[in-house]
């Protein structure tokens, strides 16, 4: 019998890295079967690309920067499977290269890999394709009319109309099966909700922050419609078009970059709902929800510091009276 | 604000429903509920292994006349929680004007079940111990507080024990904590049940206090228990006559959340403080995982601090603002260590910042001592 010493606690929650990476990888792969039934098998193949250039060049980068190669963690497959699902189901392989070439090198290793970057590396890397493939990126194949049609025409998506002040016109059922043209992963409604429900039952993610994004953005959306059918069609459309409900689940809620309590998490992610809008209003692109994610990234720092000096003022004031009754 | 969030906890704090939805800006959390694993130990009863010479020790010096205080003097009653002297805490009830009586039978901690289980097993003796210390203190009334979570456990128990009423605190992990606030306000003093049942013997059958009740528990023994031991014991003597397993890795005295790791089993023997000695098999190796920042240390702790940042500070030695970030209100429970997903040690690096800190506050002081000694 060997005897060991160790710090308290002795025992441990079940919850790893692993698990935590593990759900989200369980919860991305529905997206991608519901691409490929979609729009065929070649969105299987960007994501597995994807993946695996994402996972070889974070190694690659962890090992030459002398650092600790954990054992296999799952969080360079869960950015590797994430990039391609906010792109079109037609784009080149090189962007999404790019992009994992961009995340790894930019945006995420630089600041010294896993837990330390500052900005999303998969906002990051998508941002990075739709600033330098800017046409390809917001021309998007028609679901299951595309279907396994190489030269399939390409449209706009909704995004693109609300865009120019016309009313997209899909029947509702479309919309939540997401029957229309958008990012591979961002327009199936119901199923994003699944995902969502699921990672929330799992304690994975929490409901608050997606549900404050979506809450401002649809309150920007009711407050100021871009199209003239009515307010509550505003808001369908602003929601579902575009990666807006996408990144509300994923990006918001990226454990690395968003601010680290709930409340903080919360206000962060309300403010982000209005910078996207924002971003669609008065932006370049009809999409600039990575953009705003990013902006908002480089604040998480700041709001978490803030809410601290709030809670430290409390926290003073209501254990004072307790401490000197002690001593 | 803080003032409005104050009154909000001093309503709430230690009430039994859950008010997480009032968003964290409330600071004392309900805690988080762990698997308790207290079987067999609970339903088991109590084993009494005593040496000869340390069974039923009379008192030396008693008098006629002694009052209950100088009898838990005399007697050397611990209080099992603090380890301060039971005598020295009934003359503070006293003098503070306590008005409720509290028999903490909590066992928060899992395996663990070392006060719950003489409670249920020698109701009498406790019943008799509140009274004396009631009689003592000068308390109106008193209540006997247990803990909801009892996991797979058969044992149920009822309204009241023999007559005191039963409180279940519905709290999580640490329990103690959310209470505080709730005993001030109603002027409760809380004493150990293990001490009040010492304090019953010591007053009737006039012996002093040479045993103390332990659990004896984890993978590590074929079966766990609660055991009355005299205080020559030793955890080695305990752990071998339970099956103590080659498997085992880690011996533990204490919580399985607060208790040190001991390596030598022969030479250390039970005090009245030890609630339990566990044998855990696990090794935690080293999982090589770093943080990915998911602020779940966050979202657990029972004081409201931000384990997240001071992990980080102390990682970088940045003193100045551990200070900021409160790292003396750290209770050391260590429920942002149970809850990482990637294993670090949180919970000892914050104690040991707050060390470091103390080391880091007397240099300055010195330092601008001497500078204005030279001015």
């Amino acid at each position: 019998m060997n005897l060991i010493h160790s710090r308290p606690p002795h025992v441990r929650s079940h919850e790893s890295n692993f698990s935590v990476m593990g759900d989200m990888v369980i919860s991305l792969v529905p997206l991608y079967l519901m691409a490929y039934f979609f729009y065929g098998s070649r969105t299987l193949v960007l994501g597995a690309v994807s993946v695996i250039t994402y996972t070889v060049l974070d190694f690659l980068c962890t090992f030459l920067s002398s650092r600790r190669v954990g054992i296999l963690d799952l969080s360079p497959v869960v950015t590797g499977l994430l990039i391609p699902l906010m792109l079109p189901a037609s784009i080149g392989f090189t962007p999404v290269i790019a992009a994992d070439l961009f995340a790894i090198g930019v945006i995420k290793q630089p600041f010294g890999g896993l837990g330390q970057n500052i900005f999303n590396p998969a906002a990051g890397g998508v941002a990075f394709a739709v600033l330098t493939w800017s046409d390809s990126v917001f021309r998007y194949p028609v679901p299951i009319e595309s279907l396994g049609n190489a030269a399939a025409r390409l449209v706009s998506s909704p995004a693109a109309s609300l865009r120019l002040g016309a009313t997209p016109n899909y029947p509702f059922t479309d919309i939540f099966l997401g029957i229309y043209p958008g990012p591979m992963g961002g327009t199936g409604v119901l199923i994003l909700l699944a995902c969502f429900g699921y990672l929330v039952i799992r304690k994975t993610i929490s409901w608050r922050p997606t549900a404050a994004f979506l809450g401002t953005a649809a309150l920007a959306a009711f407050c100021f419609p871009r199209i003239t059918t009515g307010r509550f069609q505003s808001v369908l459309y602003e929601l579902t078009s575009g990666l807006l409900l996408f990144g509300a689940i994923f990006l918001i809620n990226d454990p690395a970059t968003s601010p680290k309590s709930q409340t903080t998490r919360t206000i962060y992610a309300a403010i982000a709902g209005v910078v996207a809008m924002i971003f669609r209003y008065l932006g370049a692109y009809e999409e600039g929800l990575v953009f705003a994610i990013l902006l908002m990234n480089a604040f998480s720092l700041f709001i978490d510091m803030r809410y601290e000096k709030i809670r430290h003022r409390e926290r003073r004031a209501l254990y004072a009276e307790q401490q000197t009754e002690t001593v | 604000m803080p003032d409005f969030s104050n009154r909000l906890l001093a309503r709430f704090a230690g009430q039994r429903f859950s008010y997480r939805w009032y968003s964290d800006i409330q600071l004392a959390r309900q805690g988080i509920v762990l698997e308790q694993n207290k079987e067999p130990a609970l339903s088991g009863g109590i084993q009494r292994i005593c040496s000869r010479t340390l069974d039923h020790v009379p008192i030396d010096d008693l008098q006629e006349g002694d009052d209950i205080v100088t009898i838990a003097r005399k007697a050397g009653i611990i209080d099992e929680n603090t380890g301060r002297p039971l005598y020295l805490l009934l003359d503070r009830a006293r003098n503070s004007g306590c008005r409720i009586i509290i028999a903490d039978a909590l066992d928060d901690e899992p395996y663990i079940s070392s006060q719950l289980a003489p409670a249920l097993e020698m109701t009498d003796q406790l019943v008799r111990g509140i009274e004396l210390a009631k009689e003592a203190v000068g308390a109106e009334s008193a209540r006997i507080e247990i803990y909801k979570e009892l996991g797979d456990s058969p044992v149920t128990i009822g309204e009241n024990l023999g007559g005191v009423p039963v409180d279940r605190v519905g709290a999580g992990y640490p329990a103690d904590n959310s209470l505080i606030q709730k005993h001030r306000e109603e002027k409760a003093s809380v004493f150990g049940a293990c001490a009040l049942i010492h304090l019953a013997r010591a007053v009737d059958e006039k012996i002093a206090q040479t045993t103390v009740f332990v659990t004896v528990a984890g993978d590590g023994v074929t079966t766990s228990a609660n055991l009355e031991v005299s205080i020559d014991k030793t955890a080695g003597e305990l752990l071998r006559q339970f099956g103590l397993s080659d498997e085992t890795s880690r011996v533990v005295i204490g919580g399985s959340m607060r208790g040190v790791t001991i390596t030598d089993l022969d030479s250390t023997r039970v005090t009245a403080q030890t609630r339990g000695i566990l044998a855990m098999r696990e090794v935690f190796k080293d999982y090589n995982y770093t943080c990915i920042g998911c602020g779940k240390c966050d979202d657990v702790c029972p004081v409201g601090l931000s384990p997240y940042y001071l992990y980080k500070f102390v990682q970088a030695g940045r003193y100045s603002m551990l200070e900021d970030f409160d790292i003396d209100l750290c209770i050391g429970c260590g429920t942002c260590s149970y809850v990482c997903p990637a294993k670090l040690k949180i919970a000892s690096e914050i104690t040991r910042g707050k060390m470091e800190l103390v080391q880091y506050m007397n240099a300055k002081k010195e330092k601008e001592q001497n500078e204005e000694v030279r001015a």
